[in-house]
This record gives C-alpha cells, structure tokens and sequence, in this order.
C-alpha cells in the first residue's frame, strides 16, 4: 500500500503555532517530494464573507498578503514550492471546506494545536477541533 | 537541522480496520523519515465487568491483543521494518500518554475510529482525548 501525500494543506492565521505547523509542513513535503498550499484564514463574521459589493475585499488585506509572503519565504528556503491562497469566513468551515473539495486534491492537513483565538494553554483550539472532525483527508496536529 | 523530526512514531493497534489504516500510513512515514515504530496494543480494564468472569475475560483479551500484535509485526516485517511491541493493561488513554512520556515518541498515530460502537459517526472517543490531551503531535488518518 502505498500513500502519496503530494499536496499538503497548511491554514495559516499568523499565529506562532500555525507557523510550526507550516514548518512541519514544509518538512513533510521535502521528503515526499510533494507541495504545500498554504491557506491563509482571515476570521470575518459570516454577513461579510458573502457581501454582494465588492469593497469589502479581504482577501488582499496587507495583512493576509505578509502571512502568505511570509510562508513562501519559509518554503523556498528549503527549496519547496508553495502555492498560496486566502480565504476570509468561518475559519473551521471553510478550511474543512477547502480541504474536502476535491478540485483541490489535498492529501494531508497540517495544522498547530492552537491558533490565536485562545489564551487556554492546555487544550486544542476550537478551529483545529472543528477541522479535525469534519476534515475527511487525514489531519496531523502539530504540538 | 531540522529539530521537527519524526524519530519514534507510535501506532495503537484495537484490530479494527482504521488502525490498518493508521499502520499503514505509519509504514509511508517510517520509509521516508527513518524512524523507530512503537506498536501498542491496550487491553481496556475500565469497563465494569461483574456479571462475567473477569479474569477468563481479561485472559481473552490479551491472547486476543497478542494476536494483532503478532499480525501486525509479521506484516511489517515483510516490508523490512523492524517495530517495538508493547502490551500494556489499564485506562486506553493513559496507558498511551504514559507509553508516549516513557519511549519520548514524537508523533503518534491512530485512525479516526476504533471498535468502539457509540461514536461510530463521528471522530472516536479515543482519538479525540488523544489529540486534545497528548503532549506529541497526533497524526489522524481518516
């Protein structure tokens, strides 16, 4: 039996934790050989996301725009390709979302233990728990 | 270099299908990052079990635990890999973290469900309170 994981999905929110996941990421797919799309999430209550004028653009935020410089910096340092992507809604959903479509042929969803969300140090965050269990690619929870 | 290496990566094995699964995935990742397998198998003792036997049951139990165990080396063995076997008595959960402290495992790997009936449609009672409490990353192969 052999498994690719040629694509890995690494959400970003700017956050330590998601950066070592985006770590573990870039390392995985050094040695699989395969790519990573790295996801940045931008939380916008829900009425935003779907707003009909197109003002509210968030997706090319400066902000959004210095996570996804940031991680492909990260990723050509050790010679990866990444590609990136940005989204704004319900973080969990629409990572959950992106993962499954299958247009997207993600293999393996990488993620930190928590993002930025929580001050709570002991427990996994609600993001990561809502993808861990609606994701239907397998998830590996960074630490 | 690179500190994020994946140097001991421990399976738990129930002998249910997902954690086929998750074995076979472990294999994919040993191949590629030279890793040491820890194998683990688990017999649960917090179940209340008055009305039967205890000891004939937890007797089964372990033979049956062997079993996969045996199953699960042999198969591996076929791919040249070489894995540490553990047979541990006590609550799952903990038996795990406490394996997962004492060999320094880096990574542990389960699949989403287990032998466990109730959650069946959902993420398995033991995957869940692996990944919300454990110290090391967990890989879940769904």
């Amino acid at each position: 039996m052999v498994i690719k994981t040629k694509k890995i999905l690494a959400p970003l929110d700017g956050s330590k934790n998601s950066i070592r996941g985006l770590d573990m990421a870039i390392h995985i797919a050094r040695q699989s050989q395969g790519t990573v799309t790295a996801l940045a999430v931008k939380s916008v209550p829900g009425i935003y996301a779907i707003h009909p004028l197109g003002f509210l653009d968030f997706n090319s935020t400066s902000e959004m725009k210095k996570i996804l410089s940031d991680a492909k910096l990260r990723a050509a340092k050790k010679g990866i390709k990444l590609i990136g992507k940005s989204i704004s809604g319900d973080p969990g959903y629409d990572i959950a979302r992106f993962a499954n479509n299958s247009k997207n042929g993600i293999d393996l969803v990488v993620i930190g233990a928590r993002g930025r969300s929580s001050a709570k140090e002991i427990f996994l965050g609600s993001v990561s728990n809502y993808v861990l269990h609606k994701s239907k690619k397998p998830v590996l929870i960074v630490k | 270099m690179n500190e994020n290496n994946f140097k001991k990566v421990l399976v738990p094995l129930d002998g249910s299908k997902y954690s086929e699964k998750a074995l076979g995935r472990a294999c994919e990742l040993v191949n590629m990052f030279d890793s040491k397998l820890v194998l683990i198998y688990v017999v649960e003792k917090s179940v209340p079990l008055n009305f039967l036997d205890r000891k004939a049951y937890l007797k089964m139990l372990q033979k049956f635990g062997n079993k996969i165990l045996d199953k699960a080396n042999s198969s591996l063995s076929k791919k040249g890999i070489h894995a540490k076997i553990i047979l541990k008595e006590g609550n799952i959960v903990n038996e795990i973290e406490k394996v997962v402290k004492k060999e320094k495992c880096d990574l542990i790997i389960v699949g989403n469900k287990g032998l466990g009936s109730v959650t069946r449609f959902l993420l398995g009672s033991v995957s869940n309170k692996l990944a919300q409490s454990s110290s090391c990353s967990v890989l879940i192969v769904k």
